[in-house]
């Protein structure tokens, strides 16, 4: 059995999802290529090769593929898909907008958001945001997974770099065309992999408060930051950092919740997380109900006797 | 935190179970169309509605209140905007006639909307409902240059409709009323005298508010008999519709009140103003009371909603909060595991799904008497629906605001305090027990009008129904115990009737003394029967779809019967102690 | 752009915890309040501004599932579309399954957009609306949180990891819809009745041909691994000497 999982990258690094999903995708049993899609990515492909558990790094290589749209994505895997029998992605934006086109093509039912694998055609994934885990078993003879990386460990780096091979890319005329890419500027570790994450919820009141009140912490702690739904519907935060249901689903060592009541959504996208603190001045705020740490009061006030409490 | 659900699941249950209401507006030509999945999707959103946009202003508009400026009413934050949203999404016109821009929907959804207004933001469900009930008298009394000038911005709701028969010395007896109207050369008259309680009497939600005002001609005989009805607008209407000059109305003062703190209560001066007879000349209360069995069955649903509301947020805090433990529990116990809790959501709930289904029941009349072919359907309705008006006004009410504050109990210390909404909803809850006709006024109108109506045929009717209830309960095993309790109930009911219509106790005083206990004793047998009913619904094969019931009916049902209905003996007893005790002491004494 | 085909699906409301069934087979759905699912009721609303702003003539929505399904179809209906098609089903058909009846569907009504919720918020798939453009061959742009005319092609901004990512698209097009989209409109009364009398056409998945047989076999479904209430603190300062202690500080 050989495996094609789709590496997830900005076209300059790696990302962290993608040594969690070869960790699933490893679990399915046999050997993984690592497709690496893009455009100028020789330092993506080198650093996938280093992967322990990737045999074979397939670079695809083509403007085309530089912002990694759907349609030449998904048009480069089915061109390599015969060859596998296991197809895989971390479920990131990419992931998820780029692999059900693939199953349609191939009339395999997809399997979204994989937490565990239980055999190799058999699978864990959360539904309803979390409030139920479904086990499923396939029929189908190619499996198409996407991974929720959170719940897997990242693969460590292997011993020898694995051998890197150039694939070709279909050509055709894409109709999806490129505009912009608004990027929000962090110097803080991304969402999906800090080992810390601090979230705001509207408890912050505006955007400037949630700035003031998180940006220092976070710098102290070199954590992320993350946001509750509510605080980004009300403009405090961008959508980028909008952690739960239908946002990010992170699981960090350290998740401190401020002023977020806890949602199921929310809850949905961090209960995970190793350790969680919650600090709220409403006392019955669900989110206590989850949090291993629970500090009642207000956050303005707690915040910065945290921040001198670290010393 | 609290928030609130409209109980669409529970209407349905109701309209389509219990009522098997398809059924009812099928025999009427005008309302054929009004089928369940129809009457669904309208609630839904009404509910939706209310929920969404009308529970959040619910506290802030208590907070904030509505202040008085230059003369001018200024709403709370908010509700200008939720009353424009309201009324371009037509909610306004629901059950309006289609001749003025309505919708022509039955009284039966009406009342159901209107509960959801009154449970998520009573001060706001009051200018629509004040509105409705001023179009419904402007339709059957006005003229048609009136009718067609007023009626489609009013059910539009660009205009608001203001009720003004109170004075400062004429409250539940209007008979003394002052303000007097002179006629003008024009066929108009002027208006001139000064009212009280005036709810929605002006605000800032809309461009124009029309008075229907009580005032007495020049010839007017005294007492009630000479009363009339003017149509009297904020601002003078020009015949095309265009609101104009100001009409010499103001407003004198904002009444401090206990609660619907975002109801604009108004001190109303009529300076001379303008204004247009309404009906016949002293027959402005018999045009004003066409209109009262559905605003006293508005009132009664205020109390019930209220107290939906006020259930709605003691369960959710009861499954929440964690104080103390059961026994045998281990760990810390949601308060709504205790024995006391219990009882009062309970009673809370036994109280308002029995009330809903008593409003529902004497709509589905009110629809038979305004849309039904049949006249002898009509008038047996007609009966009916007399019969059951005050009893709604007053036990809605009554038992809602005890409900209200069973509510505020369970949350202990946090029911007292702002946050949860509880003690303004008690606050809120009030007012329906006083206005509209008190409820001892509604007690006296049961006992000494309404019992011996049509020579006492509606009540007659009424206990036949009931016994039919009775006797289709009695093959189902699992409703034995419920039934004997109903059967238990309406023995006191039907013998205490007895004394008070021709018995030791239908003298005018001993009915007066026994009135507000025998409306109580009349009510809760009411719903001791429609408990029996609805139990009966939910052991029946369903008829919903998805087999959708709500969940604990029957127990519910079982409470009412051991834990309530018991006190039907007890009220026997206090009425057939006659007046004595009441009278004994004199003026001097107290 | 004539006609925008919008797909639909009931789920279990949102705002109600689901519960699971003590036999492992899944969420209980009996007697629980069933609503649409929220992204598709975005989907609704953005093709409604679409038309109300002179881009499209048609709506119409489409629904596969059981009968209680068309209460979703009349809501929709109420919103402003048009015309309703209702796929009668008791199953519970997959997204793959979905997305080829929505193929048959864009066969029959040739609309130039296909605009649908990015996942429902029971099965959390994610799928369908990237299954169908996949079937169709037609360009998508997924968790649009804005869409514009421009000219003869679309302009739609993503959600993506990174922030947003703008495309634009030729049309005929797939584009799923994301949380901040739009707010979908209460709907006005008068909506509410005439939608009672707008068409609603209700077929099955044989009439087209489609095979509608389940992939996955459901081996179980059960609750998540609980998580308990853990400590309060009283203190900033017991907060970080708690947390220095558990090492992750």
């Amino acid at each position: 059995m050989t495996i094609l999982l789709l590496a997830d990258h900005d076209q300059h690094t790696l990302s962290d999802a993608t040594a969690r999903a070869l960790t699933a995708a490893s679990a399915t049993g046999g050997t993984v290529h690592l497709l690496v899609a893009g455009h100028n990515i020789g330092a993506v492909a080198e650093a996938a090769a280093k992967l322990s558990g990737v045999s074979t790094v397939l670079v695809a290589d083509d403007p085309a593929l530089a912002h990694g749209l759907a349609e030449p994505v998904a048009a480069t895997i089915l061109e390599h898909a015969g060859d596998y029998d296991t197809i895989v992605a971390p479920a990131t934006a990419t992931g998820k907008d780029v692999f059900p086109r693939i199953a349609a093509r191939l009339d395999v039912m997809q399997i979204s958001d994989v937490t565990r694998i239980v055999a190799p055609d058999t699978f864990e994934r959360p539904i309803y945001a979390g409030n139920a885990v479904e086990t499923v078993k396939t029929s189908d003879k190619i499996r198409i997974l996407t991974i929720r990386t959170s719940a897997f460990n990242p693969a460590e780096a292997g011993d020898t770099p694995a051998e890197i091979k150039t694939v070709a890319v279909p050509q055709a005329s894409w109709r999806a065309r490129f505009e912009e890419e608004i990027v929000t500027k962090s110097d803080r570790p991304d969402l999906s992999s800090a080992k810390i994450v601090i979230s705001g919820g509207r408890a912050l009141g505006s955007a400037d408060r949630f700035r003031d009140t998180l940006g220092p912490l976070a710098e102290r702690l070199n954590a992320a930051i993350g946001a509750s739904r509510a605080a980004v519907d009300a403009g405090y935060a961008p959508n980028d950092l909008q952690v739960g249901q239908t946002g990010k689903v992170v699981a960090p060592d350290l998740y401190i919740a401020l002023g977020i009541s806890g949602a199921i959504q929310h809850l949905a996208g961090m209960k995970d997380s190793k350790i969680i603190v919650a600090i709220n001045k409403d006392e019955d705020a669900p989110i206590f109900q989850i949090a291993d740490y629970g500090l009642v009061g207000d956050l303005f006030q707690i915040v910065p006797e945290f921040e001198k409490a670290l010393g | 935190m609290p928030s609130y659900k409209a109980p669409v699941e529970d209407m349905m249950f109701l309209l389509r179970d219990v009522f098997r209401s398809d059924a009812v507006f099928a025999e009427m030509p005008a309302q054929t169309d009004t089928d369940c999945d129809t009457i669904e999707s309208v609630l839904e959103e009404a509910g939706r509605f209310c929920s969404e946009i009308l529970y959040p202003l619910n506290m802030t508009g208590d907070i904030e209140g509505c202040r008085l400026e230059n003369g001018k009413v200024i709403t709370p934050k908010g509700f200008a905007e939720a009353y424009k949203v309201f009324s371009e999404a037509g909610w306004g016109g629901l059950s309006a006639s289609p001749d003025y821009g309505g919708q022509g929907l039955p009284r039966t959804v009406q009342i159901l909307v209107d509960e959801m207004l009154s449970a998520s933001n009573l001060s706001f469900g009051l200018f629509p409902g004040l509105t409705r009930g001023a179009c419904e008298t402007i339709e059957a009394h006005a003229t048609e240059d009136l009718k067609n000038l007023y009626l489609p911005k009013m059910i539009a709701g660009i205009w608001t409709g203001a009720m003004a028969l109170t004075e400062s010395n004429a409250g539940s007896d209007l008979g003394l009323l002052k303000t007097s109207a002179k006629p003008r050369d024009d066929g108009s008259f002027t208006v001139t005298g000064t009212k009280i309680f005036i709810s929605s009497g002006d605000h800032d939600m809309a461009e124009n508010v029309i008075h229907l005002v009580l005032a007495r001609l020049p010839d007017a005989p005294a007492g009630t008999k000479g009363i009339s009805l003017f149509l009297c607008p904020k601002f003078l209407v020009s015949e095309e519709g265009t609101p104009g000059a100001p009409n010499n109305i103001s407003v004198g003062a904002l009444e401090h009140k206990m609660g619907i703190h975002a109801q604009p209560t108004c001190v109303m001066n009529y300076d001379g103003c303008q204004g247009w007879l309404v009906g016949a000349p002293h027959r402005g209360l018999a045009a004003m009371f066409t209109m009262m069995n559905a605003e006293r069955l508005f009132v009664g649903v205020q109390g019930l909603g209220v107290a939906d509301a006020s259930y709605q947020t003691a369960v959710t805090y009861a499954r929440e909060r964690l104080q103390g433990r059961t026994p045998g529990a281990t760990v810390t116990s949601p308060i709504i595991d205790h024995p006391d809790v219990r009882r009062m959501l309970l009673s809370m709930r036994a109280f308002t799904e029995a009330g809903r289904a008593l409003t529902l029941f004497t709509a589905l009349e009110m629809d038979r008497e305004k849309f039904h072919p049949d006249p002898e359907i009509r008038r047996a309705a007609t009966g009916l629906v007399a019969l059951l008006t005050p009893v709604i006004k007053a036990a809605l009410t009554d038992f809602g605001f005890e409900a209200t504050v069973l509510g505020q109990q369970v949350l202990g210390g946090h029911g007292y305090i702002r946050e949860w909404g509880q003690e303004q909803v008690v606050r809120d809850a009030r007012i329906a027990m006083i206005y509209e006709g008190t409820n001892g006024i509604q007690a006296q109108d049961l006992v000494l009008r309404k019992l011996t109506l049509d020579d006492g045929q509606p009540v007659v009717r009424l206990f036949g129904l009931i016994r039919k209830t009775l006797d289709e309960a009695e093959p189902v095993p699992a409703l034995a115990s419920v039934r004997h309790a109903v059967q238990n109930a309406l023995a006191h009911l039907e013998s205490v009737t007895k004394r008070l219509t021709s018995g030791d106790l239908s003298s005018a005083e001993e009915r007066n003394a026994a009135a507000v206990d025998y409306l109580r004793l009349f009510a809760l047998t009411c719903f001791g029967w429609l408990w029996l009913r609805m139990a009966h619904a939910q052991t029946e094969a369903g008829i919903s779809e998805n087999g959708n019931k709500p969940a604990g009916k029957l127990a519910t049902a079982q409470f009412f019967a051991d834990r309530i209905l018991p006190q039907t003996a007890s009220l026997a007893v206090q009425i057939g102690a006659g007046s004595a005790s009441v009278m004994a002491p004199d003026a001097g004494q107290f | 752009m004539k006609t925008i085909l919008v797909p639909v699906k009931m789920v279990l409301d949102a705002n109600v915890r689901p519960r699971v069934r003590a036999d492992e087979t899944g969420v209980d759905l009996t007697g629980m309040r069933l609503s649409i699912n929220p992204f598709c009721e975005i989907a609704v609303e953005e093709a409604v501004r679409l038309k109300e702003a002179g881009h499209a003539e048609d709506i119409v929505v489409v629904s596969i599932g059981p009968a209680k399904a068309q209460d979703t179809l009349r809501q929709a209906l109420a919103m402003g579309a048009d015309r309703a098609l209702h796929i009668q089903t008791d199953d519970s058909p997959e997204p793959l399954a979905i997305a080829k009846l929505l193929r048959a569907v864009v066969e029959q009504e040739k609309p130039d957009l296909v605009i649908l919720g990015k996942q429902a918020v029971d099965d959390d798939c994610n799928q369908t609306g990237q299954m169908l453009a996949s079937l169709l061959d037609w360009p998508q742009a997924t968790f649009a949180s804005a869409v514009s005319v421009d000219g003869d092609r679309l302009r739609v901004t993503r959600e993506i990891d990174a922030g947003l990512q703008i495309l634009s698209l030729p049309l005929p097009a797939v584009v799923t819809t994301d949380l901040r989209l739009n707010e979908p409109r209460h709907c006005a009364l008068p909506n509410i009745m005439k939608a009672r009398k707008k068409p609603l056409t209700i077929t099955s998945p044989s009439d087209y041909g489609v095979d509608t047989t389940r992939r996955l076999t459901i081996l179980s479904v059960r609750p998540p691994a609980g998580r308990k209430a853990g400590i309060r603190v009283s203190s900033a300062a017991e907060l970080v000497g708690d947390l220095r202690q558990a090492g992750v500080l």
